[in-house]
């Protein structure tokens, strides 16, 4: 038995360290450690609850959005208040497009460049890949950057600002786009959608999101995502870095009429309706004090003695008492999508690559309508008054996976407050029964050659997940 | 020390035409405020000066201040984050991964001792020994203290570096402490903001890659270029204010006529920034024009000031110059009370004057 520590991470956003225990040329367990703690959850307590949008979203420079949605939806929720139609569907459009932009980053900048490493050197698509994605120089990278400023101008225009967008408010958004705004959000997402086609999928976003099986996947040869299918195949992706096959979505993108992509648990090829009840954070393993408890319960007091067994400062959220995998592949598993489905018993590094591709091609589809949507003359945002007393959750969904914050307000302050990242599920320690989170279980069996000290594997399977480490602990 | 290429050999060895390179000298030259007469001198430092290597370290933080930075409209701005500047060692974007990203860390510090700039993007936790913030199995305060014996100068971006940001918020639960109470003994520029805008940032740095110093700074030790005026002072939304003409809740008429913002909690009047004319992602918009008061964020304690949304009532800690004080103060006054605009502003528009012949002249000496 030897002992790997790999880290720090790099190209994963905030910091990462991973304890690993290898026999036999393959990791027999391993430990995720969170080493980043600021305590937004202690800052929050006893501040104006409306704080919360300006003090979460800057949790993390990359979701902050995401964060901004779920702090106006807990406080929506807490005051009985609702956004308007309109406002709904700005704040949609927002949030979609920092998805987009994340999947996007994720794929170029963070995940593919380790491809391109000397090791694998000699195999039929290195020199593409090297020519495309070595690190902060590959023509792709170049390219998906340019994109990317430019999709970030609709958060400009809709938002005022990125990242730390303020403009989502619990009852809507504070802009009112004009029809010049419509046009130009419109042309902006066009040519997303070339560079997409021509860059990412080498093909028709429609094609894509058409692909109903493993095998029609695997035929999928073109663009960037055709390279990355070609390696994953020669180096088995695919059954590296296997989840917990249970995943979980609270529903994407809230509208008056339902959620955008559904809400719900799938597990053993069934899908069931989420019973966020059953939410518990444990933090037996973690430098934290206090019991497991619902989020609404839920306390933050860092143990500074940084005692055993504590190994990280991520509490291990359970649903049931079960780990469970949130993301791009969850949400558009539990949303039903066919090739989606299709993956979800594989769940390993590819099916996680694959579903997020997957989800980039529709949710530039959604953005589309979205925009074409949009009415100037409506109303973006309604009657939100802060309440004295009340209790509220946030749920949404971040490019990284299921966000929520629970806020209990008493006497016009915040009395709790309690965020449970997407990553803080994926990269969870052990909780009280000593079950590892979903990236511990996940390295379990991976590959470690001799003499490697941050083995390959290792860093695919980690960099599969997209995790967003700032988040995770916040 | 072995050789170091000129910035103009990167570029071309980027396949950046000599067009291209011309185009962005003269585009920075104006970015930066200086007249076409000082492109010559661009070039002329671009083609001669070895590069100078940048070490980015990230503390506690959000990485926001990374992806303002890599989305910047800056002239060829993908050419000067990804190529220009070439990062030597950068968590976000780097290749190694790992120890070996410490040891190209290390090997970054002795091949260009005394002669890097070292980036510096979120602050040290100091509670615990620094324990809230680890990095490489070693507090980053460490790492600090390490990275900048070696640095020419230390750039500090965004509110965390500078200040603290909100994670210093009360109760600061891990006393995360600015980059300047911790360093010491080295030439800091504060780039405040959260994060700073893209084309600050890369101004800043082009500045003093260019140049070979430190821009023009103000009290606070940000650059006077970029902070030397509020965003009230050029805010689209001003003669709304100086009418009396207020938006009073976010769904108004007045909100939808483009009032300003004062009324629902907007810090333009303190805050020195330079949203209002640069603007943000590629010069589409700015908070304000999104119908959002501004919150401050490139303002020492930003965090800590009472509700966003309560409205400017003290200015006690801001200050950056005694002119910017004086009219602080007044607007302060003026703002409080609701009466006397027209006093303020022309209190305001003197002082803008001195403020921009400051500059020019300080321009002129480069």
């Amino acid at each position: 038995m030897t002992e790997l520590i790999v880290g720090p991470f790099n190209r994963v956003e905030g910091d990462l360290e991973v304890r690993l225990q290898a026999s036999d040329g393959t990791v027999a367990a391993a430990y995720a450690n969170s080493p980043l703690f600021r305590g937004f959850e202690v800052m929050l307590k006893g501040a104006d609850p409306r704080d919360a949008l300006t003090l979460t979203p800057r949790i993390c420079g990359i979701c902050s959005i995401s964060q901004s949605a779920a702090a106006a939806l807990a406080l929506a929720d807490a005051a009985g208040a609702e956004m308007t139609e309109q406002g709904a569907l700005a704040a949609a459009i927002l949030h979609g497009v920092e998805n987009l932009a994340d999947h996007v980053t994720h794929f170029n900048l963070f995940f593919m460049p380790d491809f391109a490493r000397q090791a694998y050197k000699g195999r039929v698509w290195h020199s593409d890949m090297v020519e495309r994605f070595t690190a902060a120089k590959g023509a792709s990278q170049h390219a998906a950057l340019e994109a990317r400023a430019r999709l970030f101008h609709i958060a400009g225009i809709l938002g005022g600002k990125w990242p730390h967008t303020l403009a989502i408010q619990p009852a809507g958004v504070t802009r009112t786009p004009d029809a010049a705004d419509r046009v130009r959000i419109v042309s902006i997402l066009r040519s997303f959608r070339r560079h997409l086609e021509t860059r990412l999928f080498g093909g028709r976003l429609e094609e894509f999101t058409a692909l109903e099986s493993v095998s029609d996947l695997a035929c999928w040869t073109q663009g960037d995502a055709g390279l990355f299918l070609t390696a994953s195949a020669d180096l088995g992706l695919a059954d590296m870095g296997w989840g917990p096959r249970r995943y979980l979505s609270y529903g994407a993108y809230p509208f008056a009429t339902g959620r955008k992509t559904r809400a719900g648990v799938w597990a053993d090829g069934e899908i069931s309706d989420l019973k966020t009840g059953e939410i518990v954070e444990h933090v037996s393993q973690s430098w934290m004090l206090g019991g497991a408890a619902h989020p609404f319960d839920g306390a933050t007091r860092p143990d500074e003695e940084m005692g055993e067994p504590g190994y990280s400062w991520c509490k291990a959220p359970r649903l049931g008492g079960r780990t469970c995998e949130v993301g791009a592949l969850a949400r558009q598993v539990v949303d039903g999508h066919r090739l989606a489905l299709a993956l979800a018993d594989e769940g390993g590094v590819r099916a996680r690559i694959a579903g997020r591709l997957l989800e980039i091609a529709r949710t530039q589809i959604w953005l589309e309508d979205w925009a074409q949507a949009l009415d100037p003359g409506g109303r973006f945002m309604g009657e939100f008054d802060v309440p004295k007393t009340g209790r509220g959750a946030g749920l949404v969904e971040a490019a990284r996976g299921a966000l929520g914050h629970w806020v209990v307000i008493e006497g016009g302050r915040i009395a709790n407050y309690q965020i449970v990242a997407p990553t803080t599920w994926n990269f969870s320690p052990r909780d009280a029964d000593g079950q590892p989170g979903p990236l511990e279980a996940a390295l379990v069996g991976a590959p470690v050659a001799d003499g490697e000290t941050a083995p390959l594997s290792v860093q695919h399977i980690v960099r599969s997940f997209d995790p967003c480490m700032v988040c995770t602990v916040h | 020390m072995s050789q170091i290429e000129t910035f103009y050999d990167v570029m071309r060895r980027q396949g950046i035409t000599r067009r291209s390179f011309m185009k962005y000298c003269s585009l920075t030259a104006s970015a930066l405020g200086l007249g076409p007469a000082f492109v010559p001198k661009i070039v002329h430092a671009m083609e001669t000066k070895p590069r100078t290597p940048v070490i980015w370290v990230n503390g506690l933080e959000c990485t926001c201040c990374s992806e303002s930075f890599i989305r910047g409209s800056h002239p060829l701005a993908k050419d000067v984050v990804l190529s220009m500047i070439s990062l030597d060692y950068s968590h976000t974007l780097m290749a190694a991964a790992g120890h070996a990203a410490e040891a190209a860390l290390e090997e970054t510090i002795q091949q260009y001792k005394g002669n890097y700039i070292l980036a510096v993007e979120g602050n040290p936790p100091l509670n615990e020994d620094g324990m809230y913030c680890i990095v490489g199995g070693k507090p980053f305060v460490e790492q600090l203290r390490h990275a900048a014996k070696d640095a020419k100068a230390i750039i500090s971006w965004g509110a965390c570096a500078s200040y603290g940001c909100v994670q210093a918020a009360k109760p600061n639960p891990t006393q995360a402490t600015p980059v300047h109470k911790v360093i010491t003994d080295k030439p800091i520029i504060k780039v405040p903001g959260c994060p700073p805008i893209a084309e600050v940032m890369t101004g800043v740095i082009t500045y003093m890659l260019t140049f070979d110093r430190l821009p023009e700074l103000d009290r606070q030790g940000r650059p006077a270029m970029f902070y030397g005026q509020r965003i009230h002072d050029k805010c689209y939304r001003r003669p709304h204010f100086d009418a009396g003409q207020f938006v009073e809740q976010w769904d108004d008429e007045n909100a939808r006529k483009g009032y300003c913002l004062y009324k629902v909690g907007c810090k333009g009047p303190t805050t020195y920034n330079a949203c209002s004319t640069v603007r943000w992602n590629e010069g589409t918009s700015f908070p304000i024009q999104s119908g959002h008061g501004c919150i401050g964020c490139s303002e020492d304690g930003f965090w800590d000031q009472g509700s966003f949304y309560n409205r400017v009532t003290d200015l006690t800690q801001f200050g950056v110059e005694a002119n910017a004080d004086q009219v602080g103060l007044a607007a302060a006054g003026v703002v409080g009370a609701g009466v006397a605009v027209h006093a303020a502003v022309s209190a305001l528009k003197s002082a803008q004057k001195k403020t921009q012949g400051q500059s020019m002249s300080q321009n002129e000496e480069v």
